[in-house]
């Protein structure tokens, strides 16, 4: 059986190389690739849409169902992570650490027992030893506002150089997680509740979509955005441009989002308690 | 002029990164093997950044004193954080109960773990 198996791997390994060759040669300008669409998009781009990089012209309007759909399928990367580690059912851990802030010592609580109250100066800690590293902290709070920074400009920098929603929503992302990764998952979850992450990596979706319904609505096609001259008030080409900025804004949530609540779920195991 | 000390600059970085390779590999434990890794990186980086922003920097306008500003910001935080997470990995392995290597067979008498 393992035999027949490598065999039909060999052979039709063989078939998609033998595929291969029909394949038009490398950069060859009389492809059909190169001869319908993409002298136009090189060409026109700039006059139609007022986008001086034709990927993302191509990438959100020209192609922007495709983006759409890539988008949801993020959104469903998701779900799927989120339906397959979920884990609701709440079962008390059975004792919780608490760190003195001032000295360090830390405190063992068993299930049931408390800590008094009003004992402030107590933090609670992972049982697995979340390490409190006085260097790592502070190197990332320094680090941090200049990668969300980053992470915007890359977003609003997507139409004149590399970048998008997709490249700045990952980068928006690992702020987070490396937030989570040097603080803790609760002082994470805090600031971002896995409420928050779920509704905005669909809202992202929604934004996306609505944008196209609301073209649909003014009475052109589905994502065509120099229909929403009128409502921005500028010209349909200026109108696309924008178009494409508001899409790639949702995609740069949804990608945020889905990553920040991705992580979530791994490093807690489904249980949102302790974690990394 | 300005091409001969962009090279000299170029070539001494290279000695460096040439260095932190060779120490990686050759270094005979993890905490030890950090050490290049972690020091000749930044100085290796430190020179080749300096060296591009120099040759940006050759033709004088606002764009390339732009470019050249961006090019030494990687190194401000490549400063930063590099030692950071070299500081990073050490303590991890300290936590994992690594013992750091000496001379004699049967590893360190100092029992780290505790």
């Amino acid at each position: 059986m393992k035999r027949f198996a490598l065999l039909a791997v060999l052979l039709f390994g063989a078939l998609l190389v033998y595929g291969t060759t029909d394949f038009p040669d490398w950069g060859d300008p009389s492809s059909p690739a190169a001869t319908h669409v993409s002298p136009h998009y090189i060409r026109h781009s700039l006059e139609e849409t007022a986008v001086p990089n034709i990927v993302t012209a191509v990438l959100a309007d020209y192609r922007g169902y495709d983006t759409m759909f890539e988008t949801s399928v993020i959104f469903t990367a998701g779900l799927a992570c989120f339906f397959l580690l979920r884990v609701f059912a709440r079962k008390a851990p059975d004792s919780r650490l608490y760190r003195h802030r001032a000295t360090g010592i830390t405190l063992r609580i068993e299930q049931g027992g408390r800590l008094p109250e009003g004992a402030r100066e107590f933090e609670r800690i992972d049982s697995q030893w979340v390490p409190y590293d006085l260097i790592i902290r502070t190197a990332c709070r320094l680090v941090l506002p200049f990668i969300q920074l980053f992470a915007l400009y890359v977003v609003a920098h997507g139409h004149h150089s590399p970048g998008g929603g997709f490249q700045g929503g990952v980068i928006f992302g690992a702020a987070v997680i490396l937030y989570a990764i040097s603080h803790d998952l609760r002082s994470t979850l805090q600031m971002l509740p896995e409420r928050r992450t779920v509704l905005m990596s669909a809202g992202g979706v929604l934004i996306y979509a609505g944008t196209g319904l609301i073209c649909l609505l003014l009475g052109a096609q589905f994502l065509d955005y120099a229909a929403l001259a009128g409502i921005l008030g500028v010209d349909p080409i200026m109108a696309r441009s924008h178009g494409i900025f508001i899409v790639e804004i949702g995609v740069a949530i949804a990608v945020m989002a889905v990553m920040v609540s991705l992580y979530y779920n791994l490093a807690s195991v489904g249980r949102f308690d302790e974690g990394l | 002029m300005l091409d001969i000390l962009v090279t000299l600059l170029l070539i001494l970085g290279l000695v460096f990164f040439l260095g932190g390779s060779i120490g990686i590999l050759r270094y005979p434990d993890f905490y030890s093997r950090l050490h290049p890794a972690g020091k000749l990186d930044s100085l290796g980086l430190l020179l080749t950044m300096s060296a591009m922003a120099l040759y940006t920097v050759g033709q004088w306008n606002l764009g390339a004193v732009l470019a050249a500003v961006k090019i030494m910001l990687i190194v401000v935080f490549v400063f930063i954080t590099s030692p950071t997470a070299t500081h990073a990995i050490v303590d991890a392995g300290v936590r994992a109960g690594m013992r750091p290597w000496t001379r004699s067979k049967e590893g360190s008498e100092h029992d780290l773990a505790a």
